[in-house]
């Protein structure tokens, strides 16, 4: 349990960051600090690991003030991701993941099977990854590192500073989703820094809203959504209540049955139709058609509205439409997407309701 | 190509002196940059974490690289009050400090402030911090300073030959005494190479620690310090007595007859350091013990030492009294009797144009004095008893006036690029180069005759020395000066065989 009480930072040119922040972040729940740039969110998260020290206020974990623990034995127990990723480049991925627990005196058996369990974890094979540089690595598989580098040495808290704002949408929404399930297996107390309210709302356990170094609303997202404290909660969360009105982006799947990497395209069943192609950049190459690839100009956006896609549906022949930005195929929208957003969008008002 | 094939049979020849070079040319190298590199590293990584004292330190370190470096040789001189391999490596050492202070202070102020930041948020100490990810990312930036700095050092050593440092710069000083180009080759190529070879070295351990391991690092240099370290393992017997001389053949080849006269006499253990660049660096070695005893003129010590003028007509005998006393009282040294050659300055023109203008004495080119241009050595030009007393005495003040060193002069009135040069009288130049020299018809050159000059404590010290020394009083004819001084500038004899053959031909070893 992390407490913030009446925490307030003002820098050396005046500038008032954090106003009056009191918060207490529950053991194992995922906790969003969110805010235009400049709300003192950033500011905030580094203070937790004092990378920023308060100018007044006191923050306790487990009880204990920041200030009575040791300070490199406290960093070893918060697990810090960063925006920029950061990993070390002079280091390969083993000895990036490694740093924590070599300082913690580790034995070179348990660094190293914590090391193939970490990268397990997020899919990168040990066997190909281990002794790669980073530079070697694309994004996705960098930050994907940049995480369990955190998760190391099994630490109790994880705080992440806007940890997928560089990386491509689908990157980001595939380590989002494996943000979350590692949380719900693992079990950590996560703060989690965004300016992204999609993300937020995807993720988030409970909601911080900021706005110049105040808290304007803390709730869980559907709190936020449907009881928005004002006008400015309401504009920056935007309109959500009309399911109608979602962009198919939310929707879609990113791994669709619906869809077959070109060079797979011999060995893939016919069913289920249609199936869509694309080369190994994604790029969109058409339909399938008995092994042939077949132009396909059907097609929807990822911001495109649910109610226009269905009408795109209706006017041609398909179970399923791709999802195209900029030429590449970056998931595919079914009826089977749309049925389970419906039921959980339902599930979340009929919460209002009762 | 023949040039390149006298550099090779000159190799042959001296390949004792050759190897010899090397090694003080590769030892003084590497120390100065050892030391350049374990102030500027530190020092760098010091200033990355003070910001607010870099910029004034980095200038600083600047403002040294800025003054030339024979100014710099020449300013550690005076500030150590020593010559040779110490304070060339001082200079050196300064000289190089700026690139790595730089590229070090550089390299670690621009790592990555968010990979500085995963760091210290994942709870590295400050060292560690600076150890695992800091240095080995700056590594490349503080390789290429370093690299910089070497090859500055290696040229730059060549020069400390002038403050009797030794290295391959010896070569380089003889070959222009000489106007030799085969022993600025010998001297030139190798410091190229050599500083190629040691770039080589410093570019592979790069390449192989890779910006990440520190191992191969730290190998290159632990290598290097004990290439450094080696003499002071090796016995290193101090001489009991040093004689010095002045740049070129005949200073040389006396100093080494001193050498052998006293080695054959008693039983002190000899050195000769000879290859001073002026009077004034013999004698400074000389107030400063780094030298025991070193030959010098008699008309030198009585104007330029003493800064007394010798009066027109003054006759061998009254020069040399004047000065030996002059020494005694200003300065408490032992001046011994003098050899008889005099190897007085004289102005000395092309044959065939002295004939042409009919020139035969000073006075005759009183006419001249805008068509015709001297090439005076830098002493020369600013010695009463040189081109101050030719304006004063002759009343004679050129137009046009180069100042080039003393090797260079006898090739420039050849080609003629000067018509005039101050000449000396025992120079093997004056025949090989059938140069006509100009009677000092209004005395002015007062004689000049090389005596021993040494502390009086030296003397008292070893009284023997007296006798020893005054064996050469009114020895050696001009001729047979000119002859030795032939040998060695015109055959490339060895000094220390020509000085060993004059005194076995005449009787001294009986």
């Amino acid at each position: 349990m992390i407490t913030f009480e009446s925490i307030t930072k003002t820098f050396p040119d005046g500038t008032k960051a954090v106003d009056d922040f009191t918060a207490e972040i529950k053991k194992g729940e995922l906790f969003v600090l969110i805010g235009p740039s400049g709300c003192g969110k950033t500011t905030t998260l580094k203070m937790i690991n004092r990378l920023i020290e308060p100018s007044s206020g006191s923050i306790r974990i487990e009880g204990a003030d920041l200030t009575r623990w040791n300070l490199q034995e406290l960093r070893w127990n918060i697990g810090y991701v960063l925006q920029q990723i950061a990993l070390f480049p002079t280091m390969t991925i083993e000895e990036n993941i490694a740093v924590v627990p070599e300082m913690r005196k580790w034995s070179k058996n348990q660094i190293s099977d914590r090391v193939d369990e970490l990268m397990n974890m997020v899919e990168l094979d040990p066997s190909v990854y281990r002794r790669r540089m980073p530079k070697e690595l694309s994004g996705g598989q960098q930050q994907r590192v940049g995480v369990v580098r955190a998760l190391a040495s099994d630490p109790d808290i994880l705080i992440m500073d806007e940890p997928f704002s560089a990386l491509d949408p689908i990157t980001r929404e595939q380590l989002q989703k494996d943000v979350k399930e590692l949380q719900s297996r693992i079990q950590k107390t996560i703060v989690f820094v965004t300016h992204d309210m999609d993300e937020a709302l995807a993720i988030g356990d409970r909601i911080c809203l900021m706005e110049s170094g105040r808290i304007v609303q803390t709730g869980t997202p559907h709190e936020l959504v449907h009881h928005p404290a004002d006008d400015f909660v309401r504009d920056f969360i935007g309109d959500r209540t009309n399911e109608w009105d979602t962009p198919v982006k939310k929707m879609m799947s990113c791994k669709s049955e619906h869809s077959v990497n070109v060079a797979d395209l011999p060995n893939s069943p016919l069913y289920p139709a249609p199936m869509y192609i694309f080369d190994s950049d994604y790029h969109f190459l058409g339909r399938s058609r008995e092994g042939e690839i077949e132009d396909h100009s059907v097609t929807v956006s990822p911001e495109t509205m649910l109610k226009k896609a269905v009408e795109y549906f209706e006017t041609s022949d398909v179970d399923a439409l791709p999802v195209i930005e900029n030429g590449k195929l970056i998931g595919v929208l079914s009826y089977k997407d749309i049925v389970r957003y419906m039921q959980q969008f339902h599930k979340e008002s009929g919460k209002e309701s009762v | 190509m023949g040039v390149f094939q006298e550099m090779l049979d000159l190799f042959q020849n001296r390949q004792n002196m050759f190897w010899t070079l090397l090694w003080e040319h590769i030892h003084m190298s590497l120390l100065a940059l050892l030391c350049a590199v374990f102030i500027s590293v530190p020092l760098g990584i010091y200033l990355s974490r003070k910001k607010r004292v870099a910029e004034p330190v980095i200038g600083a370190a600047a403002v040294l690289q800025t003054i030339p470096s024979l100014a710099l040789l020449g300013f550690m001189i005076l500030i150590l009050n020593e010559i040779g391999t110490f304070p060339a490596v001082v200079a050196l050492t300064a000289y190089a400090l700026l690139p790595i202070l730089r590229n070090t202070y550089t390299g670690i102020s621009e790592v990555d402030p968010a990979v500085k930041e995963a760091a210290t948020g994942m709870g590295m100490s400050s060292f560690r911090r600076l150890r695992k990810v800091e240095l080995p990312m700056a590594i490349p930036v503080i390789m290429a300073g370093i690299r910089t700095s070497m090859v500055l050092i290696v040229g730059t050593a060549t020069l400390a030959a002038l403050i009797s440092a030794g290295g391959l710069g010896d070569f380089i000083m003889t070959g222009i005494d000489r106007a030799d180009n085969a022993y600025i080759l010998l001297g030139a190529i190798p410091a190229a190479l050599l500083a190629l070879f040691f770039d080589f070295i410093l570019r592979v351990t790069e390449k192989t620690s890779k910006g990440k391991a520190l191992t191969p690092v730290a190998a290159v240099l632990g290598a290097a310090l004990l290439v450094v370290a080696l003499p002071l393992f090796s016995f290193n017997q101090k001489p009991d007595l040093v004689i010095g001389g002045k740049m070129g053949a005949e200073p040389e080849i006396i100093a080494n007859m001193y050498h052998h006269l006293i080695e054959n006499e008693t039983d002190l253990n000899v050195e000769v350091q000879s290859g001073f660049g002026s009077t004034a660096a013999a004698f400074n070695a000389l107030q400063v013990d780094e030298i025991d005893i070193y030959p010098e003129f008699t008309g030198t010590a009585l104007t330029a030492l003493l800064d007394q003028t010798a009066s027109p007509g003054s006759t061998e005998e009254e020069v040399y009294e004047r000065a030996a006393k002059g020494m005694a009282r200003e300065y408490n040294m032992a001046y011994l009797e003098p050899m008889q050659f005099n190897n007085t300055y004289a102005l000395a023109m092309r044959e065939k144009q002295a004939q042409k203008l009919g020139i035969e004495t000073i006075s005759d080119l009183g006419p001249y004095t805008d068509q015709l241009t001297p090439g005076f050595t830098f002493e020369f030009a600013n010695r009463q008893d040189g081109y101050l007393g030719i304006q004063e005495v002759y009343g004679l003040t050129f137009e046009n006036v180069e100042t080039m060193d003393a090797g260079l002069r006898a090739r420039a009135l050849e080609v003629g690029e000067v018509d005039i040069i101050d000449a000396y009288f025992t120079s093997a130049d004056i025949v090989e180069y059938n140069m006509r020299v100009l009677e000092d018809d209004k005395n002015l050159f007062p004689p000049y005759q090389g005596a021993p000059l040494m502390k009086q404590k030296t003397l008292e010290a070893h009284p023997e020395l007296e006798r020893i020394l005054n064996q050469l009083s009114g020895e050696i004819t001009n001729e047979e000066m000119q002859q030795m001084n032939y040998m060695v500038d015109y055959n490339d004899a060895d000094p220390s065989i020509v000085a060993r053959e004059y005194l076995t031909d005449n009787g001294f070893f009986d």
